[in-house]
């Protein structure tokens, strides 16, 4: 957002209508404000009313200029309590409220009521969809995801958000039971969808929303067991991110399609071609843990494990926060690989421990059961 | 180390972040405080490195 969002001149008058808060959820100085609004999935963006502290306006995932000066004028009429006026109006702004508070059940039958109540040329239509299939995503109701979204996708087709859900789509229709009779259906519907909304040049969407969608196909591929097609679809999406990348101004704007290409050249089963985008990333940026994080990766996919070894030292000298714990994770994978169960078990009970350390808010059992089920894998001492 | 040295690896360091908007960097108390002073809606970005 930074790197091909925030810097935008068209968001020059915006600048005095909000003070502006950042908030890095790795830094343990946020804990608190991460367990005061707890949040799903990250990039999300807040608008506060600082009367009373109350979320006005909870936007999750990233967004283009458009979408965001959208969200901008809408979250500064949340705060100022503006007239709902009627049609779909009154049940959107309950919406809202109720999606602030992240009561996701109760928000997302809100926002079907605003829909039915919606006209054709409604200019909340595509907000209202998106975050109503987030708050289905939260309650975990797929069925109603796959309805919301084949209903919504003819009326979004051209815009950006025709690429996110048609994604979440597509991941909702892989989710279904092997067994369900609908799931064939569901799933070709949504992969059609998201290969003609990836296709569509002219919609103007963030390269992270086309990137994600990539990823979502090579899973349709794989779970249809098409291997060359996985290949071919991953071969597509790597070529996609290093044409974004070519294209990036900055190296700050370049670093942005790492991670991405990174997941694309695993997929590829060439996660060699990682390497000389790391090192550059790592030069251009020496105080970053991600790029030798990454690197760590991908030389343990190459199994040259000194290299991974060394890359993944360089990334826990700088690294902080819940991330340290993934990179010890890699780390212990690492020598797990090469033999040194004894080095791995040290590795995982210096992460657990870590963990187990993080304040509130940070804090996750999830990621402490995974390294406690890590460490009952291990071979068993002599 | 040169003074010019130093400015580069600090330069490295610190990549400029291009934004038109003014973020307060990790600053809850700051930032509500200031929104409460100005009577302004306070936008928060949360947001991680990776």
């Amino acid at each position: 957002m930074r790197a091909f969002v925030f810097g935008d001149e068209s968001l020059k008058e915006q600048a005095g209508r909000f003070v502006w808060l950042s908030i890095d959820t790795e830094k343990e100085i946020n804990a608190k404000v991460q367990q005061r609004f707890p949040i799903e999935r990250l990039p999300t963006f807040l608008v506060l009313d600082p009367k009373d502290e109350r979320v006005a306006l909870r936007w999750v995932g990233g967004a283009t200029v458009t979408q965001l000066q959208k969200i901008l004028e809408d979250g500064r009429l949340a705060v100022l309590g503006s007239a709902p006026g009627g049609g779909p109006e009154p049940a959107f702004a309950r919406a809202e409220r109720l999606y602030g508070q992240r009561s996701f059940g109760e928000a997302a039958k809100a926002y079907e009521e605003a829909l039915k109540a919606a006209p054709k040329d409604w200019p909340r239509y595509s907000r209202a969809v998106e975050s109503l299939l987030f708050a289905l995503s939260s309650t975990y109701d797929c069925t109603t995801s796959l309805q919301i979204a084949r209903e919504a996708l003819p009326r979004l087709r051209g815009t950006a958000s025709a690429l996110s859900v048609g994604g979440r789509g597509l991941e909702c229709a892989l989710d279904l039971p092997k067994a369900e009779a609908g799931r064939p259906d569901s799933v070709a519907f949504f992969e059609k969808a998201a290969r003609e909304a990836i296709a569509d040049v002219k919609l103007l969407a963030a390269a992270d929303d086309r990137s994600s969608l990539y990823g979502d196909l090579v899973r349709a591929r794989k779970d249809a067991h098409d291997e060359a097609g996985a290949k071919a679809t991953a071969a597509e999406w790597a070529a996609f991110l290093e044409g974004e990348a070519a294209k990036a101004g900055t190296p700050e704007a370049r670093t942005v399609f790492d991670a991405h290409r990174l997941s694309a050249y695993l997929e590829l089963g060439e996660p060699q071609r990682a390497i000389p985008m790391l090192e550059a990333s790592e030069r251009d940026f020496p105080q970053d843990y991600n790029p030798p994080a990454r690197l760590g990766v991908a030389f343990r996919e190459l199994k040259q494990w000194d290299e991974a070894l060394a890359a993944t030292d360089r990334a826990l000298a700088k690294a902080y926060g819940p991330r340290s714990i993934r990179i010890l994770l890699t780390r212990s994978d690492i020598l797990l690989a090469r033999g040194d169960a004894g080095g791995a078990r040290a590795t995982l009970t210096k992460a657990l421990g870590a963990a187990r350390a993080l304040p509130p808010g940070q804090r996750s059992e999830p990621l402490i059961a995974s390294v406690q089920k890590k460490l009952g894998a291990l071979p068993q001492q002599p | 180390m040169s003074v010019t040295a130093m400015a580069v690896l600090v330069l490295a360091l610190s990549p400029p972040p291009k934004t038109t908007l003014p973020f307060i960097e990790d600053d809850y108390a700051r930032g509500l405080a200031e929104a409460r002073t100005r009577k302004l809606p306070l936008f928060i970005e949360v947001w991680a490195p990776w």
